[in-house]
């Protein structure tokens, strides 16, 4: 048999379990069922919120309910029924913890399966870790460090109620209320989420963390992440995240807000691995993510890593508003489908200062039944003089029953500016699994060998700590599925 | 029923279609570069009249039918208003037009003269051509400078199996003008076709072709060149289906844009589940000359298949200041060292043209159009 029937044998015999599939039985909190200006004051009340947060959300909510989920993505999936979710869902409040065995053991014990690194481990791991369980942050750590360098780093919820100024400021200006769909509805009804904000000439003490984790049966998550980095300083935030196995479909729509101003840098990495359905595509998470940073001054540089291989859905398009001049902005994404996982992503890359230049790597690998599509857009506006643009998007089939879709858009508008897009499609070559095979390697090990190669440009941008967790999920997505 | 009849059951069908579906506008995802919804009413198109063809000489050996005639034979029934997908466009020109051409060459014939079809005046129009088993044929397609205010032709192809035909088309600036051709194209087995797309631009121009290469072998040869000035719009969307195995198609577009002008390629390419085999390579090119042009390319990739070769590449910006520098070293002014850059970034597009006498005129039109595509906006 041929190594390339024989792979596609196996994605068809695909039946890996989904290895981070269990719920945790704690009591939660629960909003009723349902969307309404009352569920939103509800959220708000929970919340302490001031009033202008009310309004803030309420306005939104407002919109929300004249808008149209968009339907231009290359996705199918039953409709949502936005009526029959929870809105909001919080682990059982205590009054506060003096210690970690205070908090709820149970709780302890799924973060301990996930590997985040709350208690001994976070010393060794080096990594800060605010960590939102069920859109409530439980525990935050290494806040002395962290108050030190002046760095401000907790959740959103808290940030809402000690920097109302920041928060008021910024809050919105990168991805507007009425940006999309799903960024309006975060806005209305956003449960919590991350806040950072980095001073002046600070260069972060370490690599910020959160772990999120949808745990509630039905329920949406919200996530609402803004970070900061004032001029010059500097900033690497990560996001990783796992959840239990579920069968009804959950929605998530996650904002993210980066604002970079004069000089300063963000790189935001992240790794995705949210349960992707079974084998029969059936559950799973929908995923509906709006990220976008705002190369806000001079000389910034927003730089976003993904690798994507959960969700049943995904919709995600991190992007770079290039507004100073002499700005940066990347996009290194490696994106995951198999069974009958469909991912949309890709990036827009909005060049309108002088002398800005932009970076896109995206390699999307397909098994299965799967459908992966990159869809961006550079678009060089006529002030953006001198701007330059590389473009590379790779897509590798496994199997004959999945699709690799290439969609970009390139917009130029001055003369001056440079754009080069290059996009290729292919299988494994049969020549270089021959080689492996030849040198003793099994036929698993030297697919993901060779689909280590093929994402090696988006992994090297990642942080040490998740590059090892990355190329881990990527053997952990194809296991089975190939070779 | 009577081919009349059946003719008039289709009109009345595409009337309907296009009631139903009304102008195309910016929200539609293929005319997003080009809102003619913003620019004309479905009302004008309507009454905008039938457009004129003319071939002054027929080569011998091909079969011609008028389509202002009802009664038409099996062939043309067969074709007219029944290839490719039904568009909005499409289903206008077959609805106001009251009349076109057909033409076919029959099994086994090779046309070496090229069929002139001069394409004017204002209007709606259709025309078709038919390439029966092994025929071969080139169909040079020059246009008028006045389309008055709409010129919208609907082109049917239909390739049989190892037919090959080459197509010129020539649009001149109509700077007061909306053009619009939209080409359906089936290929069977081994056909191949070889399609120049040569625009100097108008108001708004778009042109369109869908191609199905539906057997298995069949190629289809895609080059382009646009040198826009002023203020004159050219858009080129492509969509090729490899819809059987071992099918090839290139595409190869260069686009000048000076002035305020825009220059659009949009190019999808399909390749559905039981494509094995295929291979599709496309390369888009733009050509900046001012700070108020414009370039927007889409090359689209969807593909259903793990046994395919496919890539593309899309490149916009300025003359190489390197290449410039060194012929202005030689002692080259820098007008005409642009120039002779600018030709020999456009010579690779026009150079595939099959034809001597095609390629000369080609080049004609572009020596022509370029001083306009060199200035900046005024």
């Amino acid at each position: 048999m041929s190594a390339g029937s024989d792979t596609k044998d196996q994605v068809a015999a695909l039946g890996e379990k989904y290895k981070y599939g269990f719920v945790t039985d704690i009591e939660t909190e629960m909003a009723p069922k349902g969307l309404n200006a009352d569920i939103v004051r509800f959220i708000s009340a929970k919340k302490n919120e001031p009033e202008w947060m009310l309004d803030w959300r309420l306005a939104a909510f407002r919109r929300w309910t004249e808008m149209r989920e968009p339907g231009w993505a290359r996705l199918r999936y039953p409709k949502i029924e936005y009526q029959d979710a929870y809105y909001y869902a919080a682990p059982k409040d205590k009054e506060k913890y003096e210690s970690l065995d205070e908090v709820d053991p149970k709780l302890i014990e799924t973060y301990k399966k996930l590997g985040i690194p709350i208690s001994e481990q976070k010393m060794l791991a080096g990594v800060a870790v605010d960590a939102v369980f069920d859109s409530v942050s439980v525990a935050t750590t290494f806040k002395e460090k962290l108050n030190e360098a002046g760095v401000i780093f907790c959740p959103i919820s808290e940030a809402i109620r000690d920097y109302p100024d920041l928060v008021r400021k910024y809050l919105g200006s990168v991805v507007p209320v009425t940006d999309n769909f799903f960024a309006t509805l975060n806005s209305a009804v956003f449960s919590d989420g991350t806040f950072v904000y980095v001073p002046k000439g600070v260069r972060c003490p370490m690599e910020l963390s959160t772990y999120f984790r949808i745990n509630a049966s039905q329920t949406g998550q919200f996530e609402r992440t803004l970070i900061i980095a004032d001029e010059g300083s500097y900033v690497s935030y990560l996001e990783g995240c796992t959840a239990p196995m579920r069968d009804e479909n959950q929605l998530h729509a996650a904002v993210v807000e980066l604002v970079a101003l004069e000089g300063a840098e963000i790189k935001y990495s992240t790794v995705q691995n949210w349960y992707p359905g079974d084998e029969n595509g059936k559950g799973g998470i929908y995923n509906f993510v709006t990220k976008r940073g705002d190369c806000r001054g001079h000389r910034s540089k927003i730089s976003w890593t993904q690798v994507e291989t959960g969700s049943a859905i995904t919709w995600k398009y991190p992007s770079c508003i290039l507004r100073g001049d002499d700005t940066i902005g990347e996009f290194y994404s490696v994106a995951v489908t198999n069974n009958y996982q469909q991912a949309d992503t890709g990036t827009k890359m909005i060049h309108l200062g002088k002398n800005t230049r932009s970076r896109i790597i995206s390699k999307g690998i397909s098994a299965g039944k799967a459908q992966n599509t990159y869809r961006g857009l550079v678009s060089v506006h006529a002030k953006a003089i001198n701007a330059r643009n590389y473009t590379q998007c790779d897509s590798l089939l496994i199997g004959d029953k999945c699709g690799a879709h290439t969609v970009p858009y390139i917009e130029g508008r001055n003369p001056s500016a440079r754009l080069e897009h290059e996009a290729t499609t292919s299988k494994i070559a049969e020549d270089q699994l021959f080689y492996c095979l030849q040198r003793g390697l099994s036929q698993e090990e030297a697919v993901a060998l060779i689909v280590n190669g093929f994402c090696k440009e988006v992994l090297q941008q990642l942080p040490m700590e998740f590059a090892v967790e990355a190329q881990k999920l990527l053997g952990i997505s194809l296991e089975g599925s190939v070779g | 029923m009577s081919a009349a009849a059946q003719r008039e059951a289709r009109r009345t069908e595409a009337l309907d279609s296009f009631r139903v579906r009304g102008m195309p506008h910016r929200r539609f995802e293929h005319w997003r570069y080009s809102d003619l919804r913003a620019v004309l009413d479905a009302g004008q198109v309507a009454q905008a009249g039938t457009a004129k063809w003319n071939i002054e000489h027929l080569p011998e050996g091909v079969e011609l039918f008028d389509l202002s005639v009802q009664d038409a034979p099996e062939w043309v029934m067969k074709t007219l208003g029944h290839v490719g997908n039904r568009r909005t466009m499409v289903e206008a020109s077959l609805a106001f037009s009251e009349g076109g051409v057909a033409l076919r060459v029959p099994k086994g014939k090779h046309i070496a003269e090229p069929i002139k079809l001069e394409i004017g005046g204002q209007g709606n129009l259709r025309w078709l051509i038919v390439l029966e088993q092994g025929a071969s044929a080139t169909v040079f397609e020059p246009h008028a400078h006045d389309a008055g205010y709409l010129r919208n032709v609907g082109v049917e192809i239909t390739l049989a199996e190892g037919a090959e035909l080459q197509h010129v088309r020539c649009a001149p600036l109509a700077p007061r003008s909306f053009t619009v051709e939209l080409m359906a194209l089936e290929l069977a087995k081994h056909a191949k076709y070889y399609g120049h797309f040569a625009n100097f631009g108008s108001r708004l121009s778009r042109t369109e072709a869908h191609i199905v290469l539906g057997g298995e072998g069949a190629e289809a040869h895609l080059s382009g060149v646009a040198v826009l000035g002023h203020e004159a719009h050219s858009d080129v969307t492509t969509h090729i289906e490899h819809a059987a195995g071992k099918t090839l198609s290139t595409q190869l577009f260069k686009h000048v844009a000076g002035g305020k002008s825009r220059a659009v390629y949009q190019g999808k390419i399909t390749v559905r589940d039981g494509a094995s085999g295929s291979d599709s390579r496309q390369t888009a090119r733009a050509l900046l000359m001012s700070p108020r042009a414009e370039a927007d390319l889409k090359p689209e990739l969807i593909i259903f298949n793990d046994d395919v070769k496919c890539a593309h590449g899309a490149t916009v910006g300025d003359l190489d200041p390197e290449s410039l520098f060194y012929l202005r070293s030689r002692g080259i002014p820098e007008k005409d060292a642009r120039r002779l850059l600018i030709n020999a970034f456009l010579e690779e597009a026009v150079d595939v043209i099959g034809n001597d006498t095609l390629k000369e005129t080609i080049w004609h039109d572009i020596e022509a159009a370029l001083p306009r595509a060199m200035e900046a906006a005024k």
